[in-house]
């Protein structure tokens, strides 16, 4: 054991001093997946791109396993069981959407004082020893009243659908928009609902909260609700709004049609689930040595007018428009981390 | 007995009450304008919740501990496997209606089989059946969303007469789920379980016999709710179920449907389902936060239940 722990140190020195050839030096590591969720389309595509990415690279000889977990009950109590699980079975890493923040702490730092690297991402844990792949959530909303103002100088009337209430991101989100309604005063926040970010739920949310609205000029939304949202409006027989979208394939599909038949405009914002991968790659590197601050910011994934049409190509019938990271790209998010 | 004092012993006159409060305190704010995409946006939502609240209801009939959690799963199984058969195609409409009643048939059967060969509780065994079934669910198709055939995604979207085709859809189940429970002899053998299961063996009911229609009815009805309802929204979802675990049994209660069984109330359901909807606009509408909304949810369900409930204790 010494001695092969002495080879992997010494190969570590090696590639600080040719950083050429990083590839062989984790083909002995492993890798757990630890997911909390997988009740949707987006966790699916998550799971899926986790195993195409982890897959070839387990193939490549790059790591040694990258195994995917999910518990059955998006419960903390159930997951921090899990990572101690991992633990025991000698996982070098742990990548890890967590179902709490802070509610799986306990087990993360067990992890950590095992000497196990441990990245959370999408999900993160405000555990200090683990690392964060955080999305800026708040921009996120803030960027959608900014592309509104962009297109209407004169502002107007808002209906804001949010998601799941008492969560993070729910909060996060909301927040960012109401900062750029703040930015933007001539925009105004008639009505908010909650969609939980499923389409069926938004679109009952919407139809029953419409008879009582002014008219609106435009739907800001956290993905996952805006095509329940145009089908409230359009059963309503009120005119449609811009309403921003959250890159599934239901809702870029709807926009094409109503582009081609009114030249409809609107954008479309949203996390790519794959996303995992590139949690995946930055686990990669720390476990290969490279010095990777603990808090990273993931890109988002947006969609507008003129590259519709390719990125409706691009997303499976029926899911959400995805990316996959390579090394490379989660070398360019660590860099840019590091200025 | 004047015509008032017999209204008032219906137990499912509250609910109907409490939605006519809600809808005109919403009324107020939206105005009169409002009022007719208020009561059609009603109705079309209500359906869903009194299919699934019907077959709820047989279960909680059934009396104490006899309740089914599989509801959610049911719904997403069905509608995923319907719509990936019927994949767009107008002429599978009824292929996928068999097929979404199959799954709910095969799981209703599944249900009794572990609560009466393994002598597991209803409520363990359903709510082990509902991981399965929503796993399968995720296994059938990834939670990829594939669109309903034009002609039900029409259907389900439109109106005959100003009314919500799945209303009247809806209106049809209870209308059958009444004769059932008035009119047929399986009616009065649940409810006499209900009431007394010792009692009701001896009198001769087959216990057994009833339980197992029941649960496959349940079932059947939560499968049938998911074709509409994934028809409707344009696609399953995996998480489209969800909501309907906590509202089915909702809509029982509150519907004056007795929680302890042996006594069930099909006009109440459509008065609690409607109710659940307007609560939700009237909070919505009046802009509370999502915070007090839930107090307030929480509040006005309890307050409709002891009103309920109140005037079942004084008339004992």
């Amino acid at each position: 054991m010494k001695f092969h722990r002495m080879l992997t140190s010494s190969a570590a020195a090696l590639c600080v001093a040719m950083p050429v050839s990083t590839l062989a030096d984790t083909s002995d590591k492993s890798i757990a997946l630890s997911n909390n969720y997988a009740g949707n389309s987006w966790r699916q595509a998550m799971l899926e791109s986790w195993d195409k990415v982890t897959g070839a690279a387990v193939e490549e000889g790059v790591v040694a396993a990258a195994d995917a977990f999910t518990t059955a009950e998006n419960q903390a109590t159930e997951q921090a069981a899990q990572i101690q699980n991992m633990i025991l079975q000698g996982y070098d890493a742990i990548v890890l959407n967590a179902a709490s923040p802070t509610g799986l702490n306990g087990a993360v730092r067990e992890a950590c004082d095992a000497g196990i690297i441990v990245v959370s991402f999408d999900g993160i844990v405000t555990e200090e020893c683990a690392w964060r792949i955080a999305v800026d959530f708040h921009e996120m909303g803030r960027s959608q009243i900014e592309y509104l103002a962009d297109r209407m100088s004169d502002g107007g009337t808002l209906l804001e659908i949010r998601g799941l209430a008492g969560v993070f991101v729910d909060d996060e989100i909301s927040g960012g928009i109401h900062a750029g309604v703040e930015e933007y005063p001539e925009f105004e926040i008639a009505g908010s609902v909650h969609g939980d970010w499923a389409q069926d739920v938004s679109q009952r949310a919407v139809a029953g909260i419409l008879p009582s609205l002014p008219e609106i000029d435009a739907v800001v939304t956290q993905g996952g609700d805006g095509y329940g949202a145009a089908q409230a409006f359009a059963a309503s027989g009120r005119d449609m709004p811009v309403i921003v979208m959250g890159n599934r394939h239901d809702e870029l599909t709807w926009w094409k049609e109503q582009k081609d038949a009114n030249g409809y405009e609107t954008m479309s914002v949203s996390i790519a689930p794959g996303v995992s991968t590139l949690a995946f790659w930055v686990a990669q590197q720390i476990l290969d040595g490279e010095d990777v601050p603990k808090d990273l910011v993931v890109p988002f994934l947006r969609i507008d007018q003129d590259n519709l049409e390719e990125n409706l190509a691009n997303t499976q019938e029926g899911g959400v428009a995805n990316v996959e990271y390579t090394l490379e790209d989660a070398k360019a998010v660590i860099a840019e981390a590091k200025d | 007995m004047t015509a008032l004092q017999s209204l008032t012993q219906r137990p499912w006159i509250w609910s109907f009450l409490a939605t006519a409060l809600v809808w005109f305190t919403t009324v107020l704010m939206t105005g009169t304008g409002g009022a007719l995409g208020l009561s059609h946006a009603a109705f079309t939502f209500a359906a869903f919740s009194v299919i699934v609240g019907t077959g709820q209801m047989f279960v909680i009939t059934l009396g104490p501990g006899n309740i089914d959690l599989s509801i959610p799963a049911t719904m997403t199984l069905a509608g995923t496997v319907a719509l990936k058969l019927m994949a767009v195609d107008n002429g599978m409409v009824a292929a996928g209606l068999l097929a979404a009643l199959g799954v709910g048939l095969a799981v209703g059967v599944a249900n009794y089989t572990l609560i009466k060969l393994l002598r597991i509780p209803p409520i363990i065994a359903t709510l082990s059946m509902s991981f399965i079934v929503q796993s399968i669910a995720i296994w059938t198709n990834r939670g990829l969303r594939i669109k309903p055939p034009q002609l039900l995604a029409e259907f389900t979207t439109s109106s005959t007469f100003g009314v919500p085709n799945t209303a009247l859809v809806a209106l049809a189940v209870t209308v059958v789920a009444w004769l059932l429970l008035e009119r047929a002899v399986y009616g009065r053998w649940i409810t006499a379980i209900g009431q007394s299961l010792e009692a009701a063996r001896m009198a001769g009911v087959p216990v057994e016999g009833a339980r197992f229609v029941t649960y496959v009815l349940c079932a059947v009805l939560a499968a049938f709710a998911g074709y509409l309802l994934a028809s409707f929204s344009g696609g399953a979802a995996l998480n489209m179920g969800a909501e309907y675990l906590l509202m089915s049994i909702a809509v029982v209660v509150i519907g004056g449907t007795s929680v302890a069984g042996g006594e069930s109330n099909v006009p109440g359901i459509w008065g609690a389902s409607l109710f659940m909807f307007l609560v939700v606009s009237m909070l919505n509408t009046y802009g509370f936060s999502a915070g007090v909304r839930m107090i307030m949810t929480g509040f006005i369900i309890i307050s409709v239940i002891m009103l309920a409930g109140g005037w079942r204790a004084n008339a004992r």
